[in-house]
């Protein structure tokens, strides 16, 4: 009878023990489900080919744009069968991936296609098998000078380049001769276009608090004669007038109109959309960027130049570097096989098919002198130029946090939350002091490992 | 406009839900002061009844008057009408006296009036002591009182017990029965009183309304529907041991009541023992007779003659068409 | 009540099962938390006194977030226990197509958060996202509603209460369905209004369903990750970041997981002393009901 069910209700505790033998069971379900098909999983590995199994987890634009690559690999090597992990999109969540695999001890994948800005720490925590045995100490000399950056750490080579992307600048060719030589310049004729009706806005960029914002601030620093980090001494100038005066650009851009309020919320992808659709005389973005807007047919087609990211009057300009490259992981079981993989897909012949069919930078500095990649690839000779002078974010293996904090703030003053010099003091402060908590405590240094 | 009785009258009153005829032009009249017992089987319409006077649910069709006033339309709060439900229906988070005085708050009544009749009504039910008690802490027959004292505090003007009684044992239901008759009947409210159990209906009420299928079977004193049923229905339905049916000509059905056979050496019909029930002072025989098995009732002295012959009295017969279950003249 | 060695035996599973998924983690935690482990020491432990505990007391961002943490989940919860329960009297009433509705109210609370909060996402994008396009052909210009701090807030909260309002809802229905009708006939028949039964009887019948419902949702809103770290990434400027999500970035980002245990343990004990007091405001609540004298 519900009645006498309801007074029993009333009188205990409300319904604790329904719900709590609902999770339970539920937690049972899932447990046995994992339990009913974890031998499964067992057999379909079991069953595997004869030849040697190797895997790499690469995010998802870039596996696929080496498919063709793969299939060519497997063909020449029958003892060795490569396969690519398609990973999510973006940047941050694909290290979340294999972060998560990693800490669970053994990773499902032998190689992994590595961003400048995590090999620092990936390194640090021990993920990764050096490739000194493999590749002599000259590899790195036939390559451009960006690109041999971020992959050395200690004596050790722990990675090898696949792109040399760096940022670089978009211009809109129908608005104006020829790109801006400094920030003044780009701020001018930006106001110039915008009060003549020409384009709704000057300069997009990428403002979200998210990785991307960190490499928009690698060159707005560097832009203005300020840098982040000071390899040297093992900190961060973030509060010099130089890096406040950068802030401060960056603030004023949205502060006056050039760029939109909604930068502060754009990903690469939100800014190429608007620059794709015209609104905007200049962009700053990957050289992925280049190929999205030629191949969609959109107003802008044939009408967009690229050149290396602009300084302040007088300062050395620098775009951010954005390698990727391939790493081995460490307690993969057949290390040999998996450099021979690297060996192929990081070698000319398939940097100089991703820089044709793609638009990705090649590594080697002998691409950049064929005649046919020159003749086929016009953005070349800017990647070069860019490649001269690139910027690497902190090397250091603290340096997520440091972005993270950093974004944090910066988006916090371009949101209107706080002035450039307190958010960049802040963003200094913070930065001090999970240095110093990271760097250990007295007692932690007393019985370190 | 008709004249009417004082009282409470339902005029042709039906209910139809998707397409299911629940109650089917009910005509009855109830009595300042009457307790009209609605007696039949579950799903009789006896509870849509109920429910129709007090305005739970619509009619579809025919009216509610009490003393000649139209309550058809009404609002169930506006028909001052107490009803007892078959759970009590007591809020199970309010204490006795919570349970009590809730409804006199939501009507507005004032606080010092409402503390006096609440201790009027303790009083006269001898509740006093379960005043702070929860509905949870009470015995079945006290939540019985505690609902019936809630009714009272009602002022009706109608009230409607739906078996008040079903959930107790056999004895506390013998015991209450004079109590609830004091407390409710004979006053100034009609009573209708809803029960599937004749012993308690005919022990209750002043009549009986007796239903089948939606319809009105027979409406009238305890002693009427035992002695003069309308139908089969009515004859079987009343009376226990059930009334035995014998198959004879011209498709008729004669009825004789269990109690009414008489067991002798002489009579019309030949009988052979088949199981004997003891029931103190009397006994239930189950006899095999020419006409089919009979039920008699006798008094527990009673011998069994050697050539069992069974007889009754002419007035005691009771005559039906056996397709249609209607009353013939004998 | 006595255990009987079969008994014991029962419970024994789930007793495991507790101590596995609770009280391990937790221990866990607590240890850790007396360590630095980070990249700076390969991962490995290395005791540091109580410095993750003094980084934590001056951690500005900890307690910035757990208040942001708590204000989101008592917004949330509040108005995710008002509207289920109005949605809960909606669906209790005898419509036409009750079980098709019902089926309709449970959509958003069977989605995915992160598929939810993409949509979202996708819905407030400035300047391509519906509701921009929808201002800009009203005439007004678009709007950051993912960069301001307030309208970002605000819809973290709506989406939130979007999502789970089904769930409290739901449960609330079946604490409307456990009521017996006759109840609410009997006051109807005492003359009493559509609000004074609601307030005179079904709410405090429904008090166990509530309470059910609250601790069970601020527990969860007080844990809110997913929805934060698709939705706003913690932005702008870290104003909607919540506990869990600086205890993951501690954790999966900075690899600091020392610090992330403590992060993650400050966060538990907060919600426990929370949760504890909140349970027993409501016992007491309920106490004082049913002994309460005279009304």
């Amino acid at each position: 009878m519900p009645l006498r069910r309801l007074r029993a209700g009333l009188r205990r505790p409300p319904g604790i023990p329904g719900p709590l033998a609902v999770g339970l069971s539920a937690l049972l379900a899932a447990m046995l489900l994992a339990l009913g098909v974890a031998p499964g999983l067992g057999r379909l590995q079991g069953a595997a080919p004869q030849p040697v199994p190797i895997r790499a987890l690469m995010p998802a634009p870039l596996a696929d744009a080496v498919a063709g690559p793969v299939a060519r690999f497997n063909a020449k090597n029958p003892g060795v069968r490569l396969e690519v992990i398609r990973g999510p999109l973006d940047t941050e969540a694909i290290s979340d991936l294999a972060i998560s695999s990693l800490l669970l001890g053994e990773a499902p994948f032998d190689l992994l296609l590595v961003d400048v800005s995590w090999l620092a720490k990936y390194v640090a925590a021990g993920w990764f098998t050096p490739l000194d045995g493999w590749f002599g100490p000259e590899v790195l000399a036939a390559m451009e000078p960006g690109a041999r950056l971020g992959n050395s750490i200690g004596d050790h080579l722990w990675r090898m380049p696949l792109t040399g992307d760096t940022g670089l600048l978009y211009w809109r060719t129908d608005l104006m001769d020829r790109p801006p030589r400094d920030t003044d310049e780009l701020v001018a004729i930006s106001r110039d276009l915008q009060r003549r009706g020409k384009v709704p806005w000057g300069y997009l960029w990428q403002g979200r608090q998210y990785e991307g914002l960190s490499c928009v601030m690698v060159e707005v620093l560097q832009a203005f004669g300020a840098r982040w980090w000071d390899g040297a001494s093992g900190a961060t100038a973030l509060d010099s007038p130089e890096a406040v005066a950068a802030a401060s650009w960056l603030d004023g851009l949205l502060r006056h109109g050039v760029s939109p309020a909604s930068v502060a919320g754009f990903t690469e992808n939100d800014a190429l959309q608007m620059f794709a659709a015209g609104e905007a005389a200049f962009l700053r973005n990957w050289p992925y960027a280049w190929r999205e807007i030629e191949k969609a047919d959109g107003p802008i087609r044939g009408k967009v130049g690229v050149t290396t990211v602009v300084a302040a009057p007088g300062r050395q300009a620098g775009g951010t570097l954005g390698t990727w490259g391939l790493s081995l992981i460490r307690g993969s079981p057949h290390p040999e096989e998996a450099v021979t993989a690297i060996r192929w897909l990081t070698g000319e012949t398939v940097q100089r098919q991703l820089a044709l069919e793609q638009g990705y930078a090649p590594t080697w500095s002998r691409l950049y002198d064929d005649p046919e990649l020159q003749r086929q690839a016009p953005l070349l000779v800017v990647q070069r130029a860019a490649l001269q002078h690139p910027e690497p974010r902190p090397l250091t293996a603290a340096y997520a946090q440091l972005s993270d904090l950093l974004t944090r703030q910066v988006n916090g003053m371009l949101t209107g939350q706080e002035a450039p010099a307190a958010a960049m003091a802040s963003a200094q402060r913070q930065s001090l002091q999970v240095l110093r908590s990271m760097v250990g405590t007295p007692a932690a240094a007393g019985t370190g490992p | 406009m008709t004249i009417t009785a004082p009282g409470l009258e339902l005029r042709q009153l039906s209910r139809e839900l998707e397409g299911r005829r629940l109650l089917d032009g009910l005509d009855l009249q109830v009595a300042p002061g009457e307790c009209v017992a609605l007696l039949g089987p579950s799903g009789c319409g006896k509870s849509t009844t109920l429910r129709l006077v007090a305005g739970l649910d619509p009619a579809s069709e025919g009216n509610v008057l009490l003393d000649g006033e139209d309550l058809t339309l009404r609002e169930p709060g506006e028909r001052q009408v107490a009803m007892v439900f078959q759970s009590y229906a007591l809020y199970p988070h309010l204490s006795v006296q919570g349970n009590l005085e809730l409804g006199l708050k939501v009507r507005g009544v004032p606080a010092a009036e409402r503390r006096q009749r609440i201790d009027a009504i303790l009083d006269l039910l001898q509740l006093g002591s379960l005043r702070h008690r929860r509905p949870a802490q009470l015995s079945g027959g006290q939540r019985q009182r505690v609902a019936l004292a809630r009714a009272l505090l009602r002022q009706p003007r109608i009230v409607l017990l739906d078996e008040p009684m079903s959930n107790l044992d056999a004895q506390l239901r013998e015991e209450l029965r004079p109590e609830l008759r004091r407390l409710l009947c004979g006053g100034e409210q009609p009573v209708i009183y809803v029960t599937h159990d004749q012993q308690e209906a005919t022990g209750m009420a002043d009549r009986i309304a007796l239903l089948e299928g939606g319809r009105l079977q027979q409406v009238g004193t305890p002693r009427e529907l035992y002695e003069n049923p309308a139908n089969r229905f009515v004859a079987s339905f009343l009376g226990r041991p059930a009334i035995n049916l014998l198959p004879m000509a011209h498709r008729r059905q004669l009825g004789l009541r269990p109690e009414h056979l008489i067991l002798g050496e002489e009579g019309p019909l030949a009988a052979r023992l088949l199981r004997r029930e003891w029931w103190g002072h009397q006994q239930l025989l189950w006899l095999e007779s020419d006409q089919g098995p009979l039920r008699l009732l006798t008094s527990a002295a009673a011998a069994m003659p050697p050539q069992p012959r069974l007889s009754w009295q002419r007035r005691h017969e009771l005559w039906f068409d056996a397709d249609s279950g209607a009353r013939l003249a004998p | 009540m006595k255990l009987s060695g079969a008994k014991a035996l029962l419970m024994l599973p789930a007793l495991l099962l507790l101590v596995a998924v609770f009280l391990y983690p937790l221990l866990r935690y607590g240890w850790l938390s007396g360590h630095a482990s980070s990249v700076l020491t390969g991962l490995r432990p290395v005791p540091n006194g109580g410095a993750n505990w003094q980084r934590l007391i001056e951690d500005v961002r900890f307690w910035k977030d757990a208040g942001q943490t708590l204000r989101f989940a008592f917004c949330s919860v509040a108005l995710e226990l008002a509207g289920g329960l109005g949605v809960a009297l909606l669906l209790h009433q005898p419509l036409r197509g009750r079980g098709t509705l019902r089926a309709l109210t449970l959509l958003p609370w069977a989605l995915p958060t992160t598929v939810m909060a993409l949509g979202w996402r996708w819905i407030l994008n400035d300047p391509h996202g519906p509701l921009n396009a929808a201002l800009r052909s009203l005439g007004a210009p678009s709007y950051g509603f993912l960069t301001t701090p307030a309208t970002t807030w605000f819809f973290a909260v709506l989406a939130d209460v979007w999502k789970t309002m089904p769930f409290v809802a739901l449960l609330l229905l079946a604490g409307l369905q456990s009521i017996p009708a006759d109840l609410e006939e009997t006051l109807r028949l005492e003359g009493a209004s559509r609000i004074q039964i609601l307030r005179r009887l079904t709410l405090p019948l429904l008090v166990p369903y509530l309470s059910l419902a609250l601790l069970f949702r601020l527990a969860q809103a007080l844990g809110v990750f997913d929805l934060i770290q698709v939705l706003t990434g913690g932005g702008p400027g870290g104003s909607t970041e919540s506990l869990s999500l600086y205890a993951y970035l501690n954790a999966m980002r900075f690899l600091d997981f020392g610090y992330a245990a403590t992060v993650m343990l400050a966060t538990f004990l907060l919600l426990a002393v929370l949760l504890g007091v909140g349970w027993l405001l409501l016992r007491r609540a309920r106490i004082a009901r049913t002994t309460g004298g005279p009304a």
